[in-house]
């Protein structure tokens, strides 16, 4: 280099050139840790998809009893049907539930479906747009509940209650997992430097000699460790990314109709957040391993 | 582009004012970012050694009320056996070291009570070579010489011209891109002294700087710090290879178990500190 520039980006692009070994193994451990964090990420973020589609759902099953008149039942249909928001209303009686059943289940349950049709209440099945709030299909439920011909309502929300409540206990163990992926980024970005200081003493201390700055020296370092948690978070999203799609790939159609959405990988903004932090927690374990520069 | 316009041209990073050494300008010293050059520090000795104590174990002081003056322009030999304080002086002048009573001054101000951050303040002020050379070997030639300007925020046409120029006085023009590491000692040694003189220091110190060449190699480094003093610089000098002292007459100072002497003309003979002659080169050493 004859440019006459020895600033600090070119300082930290060459001491880590120099000692890539150091450096990869540090990515590579990094991005192990990142993996652990990105992948307890990706299952939020698609519980959370999961809870947020049903949710919205916006269906209801109506059981109505066995003894309700017809009329009461084709005025019931008639004043769904008028509902704001009210997007299907289904009657479905007990043969065709009983129907229904036996194709949707297999094996040892496919029995259930030659228990007699009383069996089966007769049902309306409802479809709300997912403009209708919570608290509005609250009060439509309510309402049909006080019905003579209802015996009971079966929504999603208690199922949905559930969900939430992993989904909490999913981001707790995440932020407590976090914690633990932070301080291994930490110990590793921090030896790192600490051992790539000892390495380029000679330097350090000819740096001192000309009169520079703790700032001066410093900045290579910093920028290196920024670099390898940038690096280590990136490594770990390629990563994730690859064993994602290829786990989708083969189980697309099964895992789309088991949980009700399609598998999505990290949103951008969460991959982007990953990185940052990658940058951020570098710099502060770097500037943390060059607490005790070589003393001249 | 000329020595002169270099000196005029400005830094562009923390040191507003720095100092461009010797040649026909007043010495400004930056031992402190923001604070003003002294009008009279060009009129005042270069360095003041007042009483200064030093000593690494209790009762075996290596230096012991040293008093001292080095005036501007001066060539001085500092001279002693292995142990007698040659390279603790020279620490202390650049801030490796703080002694434990007394003062130095360095153009007026009080080196003794630098605070550390202003000490790289100071190092821009003094240059220094190392017996061991203290180069960078995977870095090139001009890299290791260039980062003494790169630290002042140069830009980098006035760094690579500059630098053109040091390595042109040390003799390895054309050598600026070979890593310093394959070169031979001589020539490391040559490299440091470019780096040493490149900022234009006021000071250069001299720390055993031939302990680890050949004889002619000695004498030709010797004479680098000769043609650096004849520019006007200040050079002080530690060595204890007596051969060297007789190649040119200078002030000669002699410590010895924390005591100095000081032999303004180099000629004189004294007992004082353990029984030496230098014209029969026989210096207990």
């Amino acid at each position: 280099m004859l440019d006459g520039s020895i600033g600090t980006t070119s300082r930290a692009r060459r001491g880590m050139l120099r000692e890539w070994r150091l450096h990869t193994l540090s990515v590579f451990s990094l991005a192990v840790a990142f993996v652990c964090l990105g992948a307890a990420l990706l299952v939020l973020t698609n519980l959370q998809a999961i809870e947020e589609r049903w949710a919205h759902a916006g269906r209801a099953s109506i059981y109505l009893k066995d003894n309700a008149p017809a009329q009461d039942v084709e005025s019931l249909k008639k004043a769904l049907a008028n509902v704001p928001g009210m997007l299907g209303v289904r009657y479905v009686s007990p043969t065709q539930a009983r129907t229904e059943f036996g194709q949707l289940e297999t094996g040892s349950r496919a029995e259930l479906a030659a228990l007699p049709v009383e069996a089966f209440p007769a049902s309306i099945e409802i479809e709300v747009s997912p403009d209708v709030s919570d608290s509005d299909l609250d009060g439509i439920v309510s309402k049909l509940r006080q019905l003579p011909a209802v015996d009971d309502v079966e929504t999603y929300q208690a199922w949905t209650e559930r969900l939430a409540r992993l989904i909490k206990g999913g981001v707790a163990a995440a932020a407590l997992l976090s914690l633990v992926v932070f301080a291994s980024v930490l110990a590793v970005i921090g030896s790192t430097i600490r051992l790539a200081l000892q390495r380029r003493r000679t330097e350090v201390e000819v740096l001192k000699l000309v009169g520079a700055s703790d700032r001066f020296i410093k900045g290579p370092f910093l920028i290196e460790g920024s670099a390898q948690g940038a690096l280590g978070a990136l490594g770990a999203v390629v990563l994730l990314a690859a064993l994602f799609f290829l786990v989708r790939g083969r189980l697309d159609a099964e895992l789309a109709s088991l949980i009700g959405i399609e598998p999505s990988f990290l949103p951008w903004y969460v991959v982007v957040g990953m990185v940052c932090v990658g940058i951020v927690l570098g710099r502060f374990a770097a500037a943390l391993g060059l607490r005790k520069l070589v003393t001249l | 582009m000329g020595p002169r316009e270099d000196r005029d041209a400005s830094p562009s990073n923390e040191n507003d004012n720095p100092s461009w050494g010797s040649e026909g300008r007043a010495f400004r010293p930056l031992l402190r970012a923001g604070e003003r050059f002294a009008r009279d520090a060009a009129s005042r000795p270069i360095l003041m050694f007042e009483d200064v104590y030093k000593s690494y174990r209790p009762g075996a002081p290596v230096l012991r009320g040293m008093n001292l003056i080095i005036e501007r322009g001066e060539f001085v030999f500092i001279t002693g056996p292995s142990g007698s304080g040659k390279s603790t002086l020279l620490r202390i002048l650049y801030a490796a070291e703080k002694p434990d009573e007394g003062r130095i001054l360095f153009l007026g101000r009080d080196i003794t009570r630098l605070r550390s951050e202003s000490i790289p303040f100071l190092r821009r002020n003094i240059g220094v070579v190392f017996q061991d050379f203290k180069l960078v070997g995977s870095w090139s030639v001009f890299e290791n010489v260039a980062i003494t300007l790169e630290v002042l925020g140069l830009p980098a046409r006035l760094i690579r011209s500059r630098v053109g120029e040091a390595l042109e006085r040390v003799g390895l023009q054309g050598r600026s891109a070979d890593p310093a590491g394959v070169l031979s000692g001589g020539e490391q040694q040559r490299v440091a002294v470019a780096r040493a003189i490149v900022g234009e220091p006021a000071l250069i110190l001299a720390d055993e700087p031939t302990g680890n060449l050949d004889p002619q190699l000695a004498i030709d480094v010797l004479g680098l710090f000769e043609e650096i003093h004849e520019a006007g610089t200040t050079v002080i000098f530690a060595t204890h290879d007596r051969s060297l002292l007789d190649v040119h007459r200078r002030r000669l100072v002699v410590l010895d178990e924390g005591r100095t002497v000081d032999v303004p003309n180099g000629l004189a003979t004294s007992d004082d500190a353990g029984a030496w002659t230098r014209s029969d080169n026989h210096l207990p050493l």
